[in-house]
């Protein structure tokens, strides 16, 4: 077993790096606001900001449009030197009336970058000043800028203000209703279709879950956070620290997984520990479990022959972010009996989530082949270290697309952010059936004539 | 409105300063603005002038900055190089699709099959903006050679950069004597201006200044030309072979780009345009320096533009009377063909009426699309411009001349008044950039104003006689197909509330005058 010493014992990247598979904390605030539908982004910052992350954070997300909100369609302060000198307090206060005079939305979040964190800009004063005069309109500022961390901790800042700004009180608890985090818009490139099928499985034994990603009713979803009986975060960190301020602010306990449950052995897991903790009636988890479970495997039965016969039990190699390598990892080792040759996590998790990663990744595994584990955000560094190895199967991101041929010998699959080669609407690889569709994506790339 | 006019010099700010780190903002060089909103002749009017002047808007959108409109997608392209993005870590991620930009291109279109492309961010965090990250920049122009050993290093700025003033120009001078390769500083911190095109002269100067060396020889048979992304690999096949059949050879920068390429273009014959606005700083740079012969006008779009490139070139190169030969030889090929295509869109209305279209596109692209659509037999009685300022005045003038006024919407990318302007017009084809909110929700066609990658399709080209014929038969399809566009703005919400559309005035958000 390899576990390498991660390069940094802090969880703060010091150094430069290339090609980093996240962007900042601005974009990451500004994909969650996209993300959930009905929040209008108002960002206050410089003018290419929006578009940058169009490119960097939609595109990459799985080559999806900035939608109604997003990208082009996003207001923007559009701060320049001018600005920078006297201040651009006075045009966010214009942009911020303008916009909710034009546009169609229900909550508005305005989020500031490096500029105004700079410059010192009273943000927090022009929208107080902006509620005072307005107390009708939902409205929240997310504090932060491009060098406050990366788009996962955009995320948490995002709920972060949520949480400060828009729950004010503490409202009653509602019976079996359940907050999802730790599902990131587009860093998280099948964020839809997972949230989706979370939710739908969470119905299917009697609780109601509020995903807020991917939904409409953005406003009312958001109120109900404080209600929620539970939180439950599908990442062994991205959404911590949102539960932890919600467990303090509103006495909710809240439950975490080391991602979202690719297959029926995860989505099984997951469902018993969720029916234990919300006192759920095994009877209704039993009878789901087995009814989609035999459904599940007389598929899995039909890649039988081309999983056999054309490449059985090859070595594969992970290149992901953690909530994605762990689930997609344990699924192909444990469900597939493909052979883990190495995972590298390109998140940055915290220390403290490293030790729960990487016992998912080695005691987790039903197999005696253990995975090297290594945290590594350079790109340079993550193509060193796929060299001379023996994986057959490169499960990465696209910027492994066209390397993965000629230099490793290997069949590449993009499952993880950025994702330019792979349009991602709806399709996800989470629940009972999330696995067949692993299945579907991986052999469909080398399936031919028996 | 004065009725003084200024003169050419008073308008352009011609010198270019080598001396300085960076280039004038597009603003003071050339006056520029991106907002306006009326008759193009009374706009050449009010810059013919100097009346013209930057209006601040009380509701804007996001539309690209002077690093990341162009730069932070395309430096990354430049071979045998890195770039080194000194900006925190949201300022490069557009560059994320780097290896991918070229890849689809096969090796027998011409790809080198064996490239590789590099960019690092210093991925500037809240330690250095307090204590500064020169000593990261360093570290990372030695980690990149140390990589790479690359041919050039650019260094680009940001907003974060320049606002806690780091010493750029210091940390390479300092630098560079450990480090083989040139190093490039550009200034292109998003907040230095409103226009994006003063990216691509930053990018121009810093070009001009550290990588073009002074000729070795001269070489009477190469043709630089600057061409854009939004100019796929089939253009650059087509001019290729028009120039090739003249036995001329075509020195294209900067995307995708040898250092080497960077270094020759001062012994080049002559600096030819795809766009005006994009190569201007570099053309008039070679000129000042090298004195390397360039024109700005007209760009290869449509037939008669393509003949008119060809022979401005021809006479810097001595082939005219080849020129001339390869004009009538391509003609007898190519007309029936422009012919049959004008002939569908005159038949299209059925009553005799002309299609109309509506471009959104770049100032350049303004003056190339413009006679073309009219060459095609389509109507253009707008457009919309990205930006304006007086580089391309006198051909404005000329265009307004030759076609007759029109009306322009002078705006980077807004989307609101882009939606608001297409639906006023309600054109029969609505072009478009990808990036446009809701503008393509409508009943009508709508269509992209260019590809926008390395498209090597020959369905995609737009340059020179292949491209006019090929960008006319894709208008054609463009016309027949509105079920996506017609059944979105039938099944979503719009953006903007009804009130927008029912008012007039597209530029309804225009800031009062103080």
């Amino acid at each position: 077993m390899g576990i390498s010493e991660p390069l940094e014992t802090n969880n703060v990247i010091s150094g430069a790096i290339e090609a980093p598979r996240y962007s900042c904390a601005l974009a990451g605030a500004y994909s969650t606001a996209v993300g959930i539908f009905g929040v209008v982004p108002i960002l206050h910052s410089g003018a290419g900001c929006g578009i940058g992350q169009l490119f960097g954070q939609f595109y990459g997300g799985g080559q999806n449009a900035g939608g109604p909100y997003g990208g082009t369609s996003t207001p923007c302060s559009s701060l320049v030197e001018e600005h920078v000198i006297f201040g651009g307090e006075k045009k966010l206060e214009s942009l911020i009336e303008s916009t909710v005079e034009l546009v169609n939305g229900e909550l508005f979040a305005v989020i500031s970058g490096c500029v105004p964190s700079l410059i010192g800009d009273d943000v927090g004063a022009v929208i107080r000043r902006y509620k005072e005069k307005n107390p009708e309109i939902p409205i929240i500022h997310v504090n932060t800028s491009g060098f406050a961390g990366t788009s996962y901790e955009g995320y948490e800042y995002f709920f972060d203000s949520v949480i400060d700004q828009l729950l004010e009180e503490k409202v009653p608890k509602e019976k079996g209703l359940v907050n999802v985090f730790g599902i990131v818009p587009f860093q998280h490139i099948f964020w839809k279709g997972e949230a989706r099928t979370i939710k739908t499985l969470l119905e299917k034994i009697g609780l109601k879950a509020n995903l807020i990603v991917g939904e409409f009713d953005a406003l009312e979803n958001l109120k109900k956070i404080p209600a929620a009986e539970y939180n439950i975060v599908l990442s062994s960190w991205v959404g911590h620290e949102t539960a932890k301020k919600l467990e303090g602010k509103f006495d909710t306990p809240y439950i975490s997984f080391p991602g979202v449950p690719i297959g029926p052995k995860q989505t099984s897991e997951f469902l018993r520990v969720i029916g234990e903790r919300l006192d759920v009636s095994a009877d209704v988890i039993e009878y789901l479990i087995s009814s989609e479970e035999r459904r599940a495997y007389r598929f899995a039965e039909y890649v039988g022959d081309v999983l056999l016969i054309a490449r059985p039990h090859p070595y594969f190699a992970v290149v992901a972010d953690s909530n994605s390598a762990v689930s997609i990892t344990k699924y192909l080792a444990n469900e597939m009996g493909y052979l883990p040759d190495i995972v590298q996590i390109t998140d940055n998790p915290p220390e403290e989530a490293r030790e729960l990663i990487n016992e998912e990744l080695t005691t987790g595994l039903e197999t005696p082949a253990w995975p090297e584990i290594i945290y590594e955000v350079d790109a340079y560094r993550i193509r060193e270290n796929l060299k001379d190895r023996n994986f057959m199967f490169l499960l990465a991101s696209s910027l492994e697309t066209f390397i993965s041929g000629p230099e490793f010998n290997a069949i590449h699959l993009t499952v993880s952010f950025p994702s330019y080669d792979r349009i991602i609407l709806e399709r996800s690889y989470a629940g009972f059936s999330g696995g067949l569709t692993l299945m579907e994506d991986v052999m469909s790339k080398y399936a031919g004539p028996l | 409105m004065s009725g003084t006019e200024l003169t050419e010099n008073e308008l352009i700010e011609e010198r270019i300063d080598l001396s300085r780190n960076t280039c004038p903002n597009r603003e003071q060089r050339a006056n520029g603005i991106n907002v306006w909103y009326g008759k193009a002749s009374d706009l050449a009017k009010e810059a013919r002038s100097g009346c013209l002047r930057q209006r601040e808007r009380n509701f804007q959108q996001s539309s690209g900055c002077v690093l990341n409109f162009y730069l932070s997608v395309r430096i990354g392209t430049i071979r045998d190089a890195v770039a080194i993005y000194h900006a925190p870590v949201g300022c490069s991620s557009a560059a994320l699709g780097y290896r991918e930009l070229y890849r689809h291109i096969p090796v027998e279109l011409g790809r080198p099959a064996n490239f590789d492309l590099h960019w690092m961010t210093t991925n500037l965090r809240e330690r250095d903006v307090v204590y500064g990250a020169g000593e990261k920049l360093r570290e990372a122009i030695k980690e990149a050679e140390r990589r790479y050993n690359p041919k050039a290093i650019f260094v680009l700025t940001s907003c974060t950069s320049g606002i806690i003033g780091e010493d750029i120009e210091g940390t390479v001078s300092q630098v560079q004597p450990e480090i083989k390769a040139t190093i490039v500083p550009i200034h292109c911190e998003g907040s230095r201006s409103r226009l994006v095109q003063t990216g691509y002269d930053a990018f121009w100067h810093a070009v001009l200044k550290y990588l073009v060396k002074k000729p070795e020889k001269k070489q009477k048979d190469l043709v630089n030309v600057a061409s854009m992304l939004s100019y796929t690999w089939q253009d650059r096949l087509e001019i290729k072979r028009l120039l090739g059949k003249v036995g001329l050879r075509v020195n294209f920068v900067p995307e995708f780009a040898s250092v080497e390429q960077f270094e020759q273009l001062s012994e080049a014959a002559v600096t030819a345009p795809l766009c005006p606005t994009y190569t201007d700083y570099l053309a008039r740079g070679l000129k000042q320096e090298y004195g390397i012969p360039y024109f700005l006008y007209p760009s290869p779009m449509g037939v008669a533009h393509t003949d008119e490139w060809l022979r401005e070139i021809g006479r810097h190169t001595g082939k005219e009377r080849e020129i001339e030969a390869l004009i009538k030889e391509e003609h007898e090929k190519w007309l029936p063909k422009l012919k049959a295509i004008r002939q569908e869109f005159e038949n299209f209305k059925g009553n005799g009426e002309k299609v109309e279209v509506l471009g959104a596109l770049g100032q350049g692209r303004l003056l190339a699309q413009v006679p073309y659509f009219d060459e095609l037999g389509l109507k253009s009685s707008a457009a919309m411009c990205q930006d304006f300022d007086n580089l391309i005045l006198k051909d404005l003038e000329k265009l307004i001349a030759q076609m007759g006024d029109f009306d322009i919407l002078v705006n980077t990318f807004q989307a609101a008044e882009q939606t608001h302007i297409t639906n006023q017009r309600d054109p029969d084809i609505a072009m478009t950039c990808p990036f446009q909110g809701g503008a393509f929700k409508r009943d009508k066609g709508v269509t992209r104003v260019h590809a926008l990658r390395s498209d090597a399709h020959p369905w995609s080209a737009q340059s020179g006689y292949t491209g006019a014929i090929a960008f006319g038969n894709f208008l054609l399809q463009s016309l027949k197909s509105h079920s996506y566009q017609r059944t979105m703005k039938e099944k979503t919400q719009s953006t903007y509330k009804d009130w927008w559309y029912k008012q007039p005035n597209s530029l309804y958000y225009l800031k009062a005058e103080e």
